[in-house]
C-alpha cells in the first residue's frame, strides 16, 4: 500500500482528484499531487486558484466533495481538525491567526498541545505534574523559539510584534507541534527583500534539520526555484502542469495561465 | 511581586473586616463573594473562551435549590435528604456541573452570540420550574435556608459565639467561609487560565480554526468550559443562598445573567481580577445607593415611587458598561494595569534623563 510509514517517521502525502464546491463555485477541480516524504513540494498558480483551498481540505478545515487525501496510511478527508493535528500535520495560514493578546510563549506552547495532557482539574489544582510537564515543554519550545530567531521575544503580547515576526511565530507554533508535515501558506507574503531572504534560509534549515515534508504556497518565483523539488501549478482549480520546477517553469500552459491572468507573479515578487 | 501584595494586602484586609463592620457591610461584602465566584466562572466561559452565556442565573438557581433540596428535612409538601450540609453543598455544586454537562451537546456545537441565544431558554425553564416544581423548590415562596455546619460549626446565629469581644452571628461566621470558597474558586481558575488549558480556551476565542488545526478539540473544550463555568455558578448559587437563608425565584432571572455579563465587561474580560472587580462594582453599587438614598438626589427611598435605588444602580451600571466598551476595552482592570505602567514609567523617567558620558558625543 502506498502512503507507508518511513524509517525517519514521516510519510508520504498522497491526494487524489479532490474536489471542492462553493455555492456554485468550484474551487478544487479533481486535483491529484504527492509529496514525497523528506520533500519540498511547492504549489504556485495565480490568485483564487485554489492554493489555500487545497491547505484547508489537507488540515480538515474544509470538506472535499470528492477525492481522497493520505497520508501515512490515514484517510485524512473525514478526519476533524485536531485529529489531523494529532497525525502531526502542522500549518500556517496565509493570513496571520495567532491569539494577539497571548504572549509568543503561550502561542508557542499552544502548538504543544497535542504533546501534552494536563486538563482543567490538574491544571486547576496546579497539580506538580501539570507543572513539570509544562517545564519540560518549555525548555523544547525555548529551543524552537531560538532556532526560528524569536528566543528574545518569548514574552512579548503577538498582537505588539511586527508582521515578519509575527510570521515567524506562526511558523514556530507550527514547528511546535512536532510535524511530519508542514504546510505552510504564502510564508514570506508582505515580507521585505531581506525579510523573505531570512525566511527562505530557515526554511531550508528546516527542511535540512528536521527532514519532514513540506507543503509550500508561494509566489516568489525565485523562493519556489530555490526550495522546491517539486512544483504543482492550480490554476481556477485545476492541476495544469507538475513536475521539477525548472520543467515547469518553461511550461507553455503556466506561463500562458500567469500571463492571463490578472494577477502576474511580478506582482507578488 | 506587585500583584502578590496586592493578593496578600487584600486577604490581610478582608480578614479583620468582621471585626470592624456592621452587619449591613458584611451582607453587601458577602452578596459581593458570592458574585465574585460565579463571575469568574462566566468569564472562563464568555470572557475566556468567547462563549456567550444568558444562562448563568439558571445555573445559580440549580446550585441554590440543589443545596437545599440536599440539606433540608423533610417537612410537609417540601422534600429534602437531610444530608450532612457539607456534603449537600459540594453535591449542589455537582449538580450545576451535570446541568451545564447536560446542555454540553448544544454548548460545544454552538459559538459565540448563537449560544448566548441558546441559552436564554435555559432562563425561562429556570422560572417555570422554580415556580411550579414546588415539592422541590418551594413555589413561589422559595425555600428556607438551612445553615451549614462544618467542623461543629454551625453558620447561623444560635449557639452564640465571641471573638475578641466581637459577637459572631451568621454573617462574620460565613465571612471566613466566603472569603475561603472564593481565594479557592479564584486560584483554581487561576491554575486553569495559565495551563494548557487556558491557551486552547483563548485561542478557541480569537481563531477557532487555528485552535482545531493546533490539535485542540474545539467542541469538548467548549462543553467542557461550559461544565466548568456551571460549576462555578452552582458555587455561587449555594453561598447565595446561605448569605440570604432564603431562596428567593424571581431573583434567579434574566436580570441576574445580564448582572454577570456586566461583571465581567465593566471589570476586564477573561482574567480572574476582572471578575472580581465587576463583581465588586455590580453588587457593591445597589447596595450602597439602597443604604445612602435618602442623602441621593433623585434616588428614592424602596417602595415610595420614583427611581429606586436598584434601578439607579442598573442606570448607573449600564452607562458604566457602554462607557468600558467605548473607552476602556481591558474594563477597569486594564485601566488599572495603564495607570500602573505609567506610574512605573515616570518612576523611572530620572535615569533617562540624565546621559551617559558616552552618550553625550
Ligand atoms: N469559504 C469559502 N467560501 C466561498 N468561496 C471560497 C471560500 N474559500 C475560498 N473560496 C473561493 O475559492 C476560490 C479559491 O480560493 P483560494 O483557495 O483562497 O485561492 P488561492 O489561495 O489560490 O488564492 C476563490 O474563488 C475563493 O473566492
Ligand atoms: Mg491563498
Amino acid at each position: 500500500m502506498t502512503g507507508s510509514y518511513q524509517p525517519d517517521g514521516t510519510a508520504t502525502l498522497e491526494v487524489r482528484d479532490v474536489t471542492v464546491r462553493f455555492a456554485g463555485l468550484t474551487a478544487l477541480d479533481a486535483v491529484s499531487l504527492t509529496v514525497e516524504p523528506g520533500s519540498v513540494h511547492a504549489v504556485i498558480g495565480p490568485n483564487g486558484a485554489g492554493k489555500s483551498t487545497c491547505f484547508n481540505v489537507l488540515s480538515g478545515v474544509y470538506t472535499a466533495a470528492a477525492g481522497s487525501v493520505r497520508f501515512g496510511g490515514a484517510e485524512l478527508t473525514r478526519l476533524s481538525t485536531h485529529r489531523i493535528a494529532a497525525l502531526g500535520v502542522a500549518r500556517t495560514f496565509q493570513n496571520i491567526a495567532l491569539p494577539p493578546r497571548l504572549s509568543v510563549r503561550d502561542n508557542l506552547l499552544l502548538g504543544r498541545h497535542r504533546l501534552t495532557r494536563a486538563g482543567f482539574l490538574s491544571a486547576g489544582l496546579h497539580l506538580p505534574a501539570a507543572r513539570r510537564e509544562a517545564a519540560r515543554h518549555l525548555a523544547r519550545v525555548e529551543e524552537i523559539a531560538a532556532f526560528v530567531g524569536i528566543a528574545g521575544r518569548l514574552s512579548a503580547p503577538v498582537g505588539l510584534l511586527p508582521y515578519g515576526v509575527q510570521k515567524r511565530v506562526e511558523l514556530a507554533r507550527a514547528l511546535c507541534m512536532e510535524p511530519r508535515l508542514l504546510l505552510l501558506d504564502e510564508p514570506v507574503a508582505g515580507m521585505n527583500g531581506g525579510e523573505r531572504a531570512e525566511m527562505a534560509e530557515l526554511i531550508v534549515a528546516i527542511k535540512e534539520s528536521l527532514g519532514i515534508s513540506i507543503l509550500l504556497v508561494e509566489h516568489d518565483m525565485g523562493i519556489v526555484m530555490r526550495l522546491a523539488d517539486a512544483v504543482t501549478v492550480l490554476d481556477f482549480g485545476r492541476r495544469i502542469a507538475g513536475g521539477p520546477p525548472e520543467e515547469v517553469q518553461r511550461d507553455p500552459a503556466v506561463i500562458r495561465a500567469y500571463l492571463g491572468a490578472a494577477t502576474d507573479l511580478e506582482e507578488h515578487a | 511581586m506587585y500583584k502578590l501584595l496586592t493578593w496578600l494586602g487584600g486577604i490581610a484586609v478582608a480578614l479583620f473586616v468582621p471585626f470592624y463592620l456592621e452587619g449591613f457591610w458584611l451582607q453587601a461584602g458577602l452578596f459581593t463573594m458570592s458574585a465574585a465566584i460565579g463571575a469568574i466562572g462566566i468569564n472562563l466561559l464568555t470572557g475566556a473562551t468567547g462563549q456567550l452565556s444568558l444562562g448563568h442565573a439558571f445555573f445559580l438557581a440549580v446550585g441554590a435549590y440543589a443545596y437545599v433540596y440536599f440539606a433540608a428535612e423533610p417537612e410537609g409538601h417540601l422534600a429534602g435528604l437531610n444530608l450532612p450540609t457539607p456534603l449537600a453543598a459540594v453535591l449542589a455544586v455537582i449538580v450545576a456541573g451535570i446541568a451545564g454537562g447536560l446542555f454540553s451537546p448544544i454548548a460545544g456545537r454552538l459559538k459565540g452570540a448563537y449560544l448566548g441565544i441558546a441559552t436564554l431558554a435555559l432562563i425561562f425553564l429556570g422560572q417555570h420550574l422554580l415556580f411550579n416544581a414546588e415539592p422541590l423548590t418551594g413555589g413561589y415562596n422559595g425555600r428556607a435556608v438551612p445553615p451549614m455546619e462544618l467542623f461543629g460549626l454551625v453558620f447561623a446565629d444560635t449557639p452564640e459565639l465571641v471573638i475578641l469581644n466581637v459577637p459572631f452571628g451568621v454573617l462574620e461566621r460565613l465571612w471566613f467561609l466566603g472569603l475561603a470558597v472564593l481565594l479557592v474558586a479564584a486560584w483554581f481558575a487561576k491554575g486553569v487560565l495559565r495551563g494548557r488549558p487556558g491557551r486552547a480556551m483563548n485561542t478557541i476565542r480569537d481563531h477557532e480554526i487555528a485552535a482545531g488545526v493546533m490539535g485542540v478539540p474545539v467542541g469538548r473544550y467548549r462543553a467542557g468550559v461550559f461544565v466548568l463555568s456551571s460549576m462555578y455558578a452552582g458555587a455561587a448559587g449555594v453561598m447565595l443562598a446561605l448569605v440570604f437563608q432564603r431562596t428567593v425565584p424571581e431573583y434567579f432571572g434574566m436580570l441576574l445573567s445580564l448582572d454577570y455579563l456586566a461583571m465581567i465587561v465593566i471589570g476586564g474580560l477573561g482574567s480572574v481580577a476582572g471578575a472580581v472587580v465587576g463583581a465588586v462594582f455590580v453588587s457593591f453599587l445597589p447596595q450602597l445607593l439602597t443604604r445612602y438614598s435618602d442623602a441621593l438626589p433623585l434616588v428614592a427611598e424602596p417602595g415610595s415611587g420614583g427611581v429606586s435605588p436598584a434601578e439607579a444602580a442598573r442606570i448607573l451600571y449600564g452607562a458604566a458598561v457602554v462607557a468600558v466598551v467605548l473607552f476602556l476595552p481591558g474594563g477597569l482592570l486594564g485601566l488599572a494595569t495603564r495607570i500602573r505602567l505609567a506610574v512605573t514609567r515616570r518612576v523611572q523617567l530620572p535615569a533617562e534623563l540624565t546621559p551617559s558620558p558616552d552618550s553625550r558625543s
